[in-house]
């Protein structure tokens, strides 16, 4: 016995080595596949108050080209009311009864309530990038959201506290969103290869089709995440390599991740019946 | 020299983690060279620490990177791995009658050519546990390894600016 202890204290040092790094794996691999309230991330309390006073401090030097997004959203929204009101003097079927129309109530057209935030901690040249919002549970926030901004999709809540959200960034290398081609709405996959923060790839489109350069990506409204038609980007390249029977697409996407600064996080009402029906059914992917 | 460890290390801890978030996160040269200067630390703690001590502040130093990187676990991994590197190449760099006891780990008392292959000995074995950590499969480890070449140069170059701006050079250089 005595030399057992012996023998462990001599190799005390190698001991709390292998156990130190195998609690670093455990947390690797917890912090991957795990969704929902983790502790120690960018959305903890403290750690999100140190990266908002920071961003508060840089935000300074972009006022610009924040002011001009928002004004450049304001004319386009603008346009929409325009165009709405027109459509709504012109159109009178609300008046007529409801027990042969379809009442045009919004609450069943748009299940989808955005939720705007802040971007306080953002980076576009990891492997793995996640933004930092400063919206939280407190703001209606909850994990497996989507999140987009004024241009595109951004991506996806991972973890939310009280008044910080961590975001998983379409710049991630386990992210995919199911995205179509506007043009002849096929669908297929888009993922981020890492490098260049400007350009992803679009997955599974079958050779029968013929995508052609400038042809615009936009979400599919296949899940439940993002609403139909969000812009993703537009198609840089394609290329046919003859060993593989998908399209190797290169897509620009139209979100510049490196100028982000206000964000909508997307809220679906009907999330949970549409996933529990999918669910029952058999027939829910895995895809984002 | 202060042999022990001590207040000063504790502020180190404080402002090199802080640099590391606040300054360094911003900073990459060609999409490549990633500076993790919050390693120096480590690198600069007394050479005498002992062992088990000092894979725990290993641990801690990665640890308060990653909360911040939102990559958990992968700083705090690869600084264990340097922590525990640290007494086995300061072994192999010993000098040929063994470490004084005023000896640091300061480029003016040990000399340029001794500092510049133990921090980069160890930098290697820390970028190349973050990088491909990070990226968890060899699918590109060409792009992961030019990555991690140029970010140990990068780092490595900001370690002997910090030592010839902040680190005294009161005695005389060893022979």
């Amino acid at each position: 016995m005595r030399n057992l202890f012996a023998f462990i204290y001599r190799f005390r040092a190698f001991l709390v080595f292998v156990l130190l790094e195998a609690l670093c794996v455990y947390l690797i691999v917890r912090y991957n596949t795990y969704q929902g309230a983790a502790f120690f991330n960018s959305a903890n309390k403290y750690v999100g108050r140190v990266l908002e006073y920071q961003s508060s401090v840089s935000d300074y030097f972009r006022l610009a080209s924040i002011n001009n997004t928002l004004a450049r959203e304001n004319a386009v929204l603008r346009e929409e009311v325009m165009r709405h009101k027109a459509t709504a003097q012109i159109d009178s079927t609300g008046q007529l009864d409801t027990a042969i129309y379809a009442s045009t109530d919004t609450t069943h057209t748009l299940p989808y309530i955005l939720h705007a935030g802040r971007v306080i901690n953002n980076s576009v040249r990891r492997t793995n990038n996640y933004l930092t919002l400063s919206v939280g549970s407190a703001d209606g926030v909850q994990p497996g959201m989507g999140v987009m901004s004024s241009k595109g999709v951004v991506g996806r809540v991972k973890t939310v506290s009280e008044h910080y959200a961590t975001v998983t960034s379409l710049l991630h290398s386990q992210m995919l969103l199911s995205a179509k081609i506007k043009r002849d709405n096929t669908f297929g996959t888009i993922k981020w290869t890492g490098g260049n923060y400007r350009m992803a790839q679009l997955e599974y489109i079958p050779l029968h089709v013929k995508p052609v350069k400038g042809d615009t990506v936009m979400t599919s409204g296949f899940n439940t995440v993002f609403p139909d038609g969000v812009m993703v980007g537009t198609i840089s390249s394609v290329a046919r390599e003859s060993d593989k029977s998908f399209y190797t697409i290169r897509v620009k996407l139209s979100v510049d991740f490196a100028q982000l600064s206000y964000v909508y996080v997307v809220e679906n009402t009907h999330q949970d019946e549409r996933t529990e029906l999918e669910q029952n059914a058999g027939i829910l992917t895995n895809e984002q | 020299m202060n042999s022990k460890f001590g207040i000063i290390n504790i502020v180190q801890f404080v402002l090199f983690v802080a640099l590391q978030i606040l300054l360094m996160d911003n900073l990459v040269i060609f999409g490549a060279g990633f500076c993790f200067i919050y390693v120096a630390f480590l690198l600069f703690l007394p050479i005498h620490i002992n062992r088990v001590f000092l894979l725990f502040l290993g641990f801690a130093v990665g640890f308060s990177v990653d909360v911040f990187y939102d990559t958990m676990g992968i700083h705090a991994a690869a600084s264990v791995l340097l922590a525990f590197l640290r007494p086995l190449v300061l072994n192999l760099l010993t000098p040929r009658d063994g470490y004084d006891t005023g000896d640091s780990v300061n480029i003016h008392v040990m000399g340029v050519r001794w500092f510049l292959v133990y921090t980069l000995l160890l930098l290697l074995a820390h970028h190349t546990a973050v990088f491909f950590l990070e990226t968890v499969s060899f699918a590109e480890a060409g792009y992961t390894l030019v990555k991690v070449a140029v970010s140990t140069l990068f780092t490595g170059v900001v370690m002997v600016i910090l030592q010839l701006l902040f680190f005294p050079s009161k005695k005389a250089t060893r022979a």
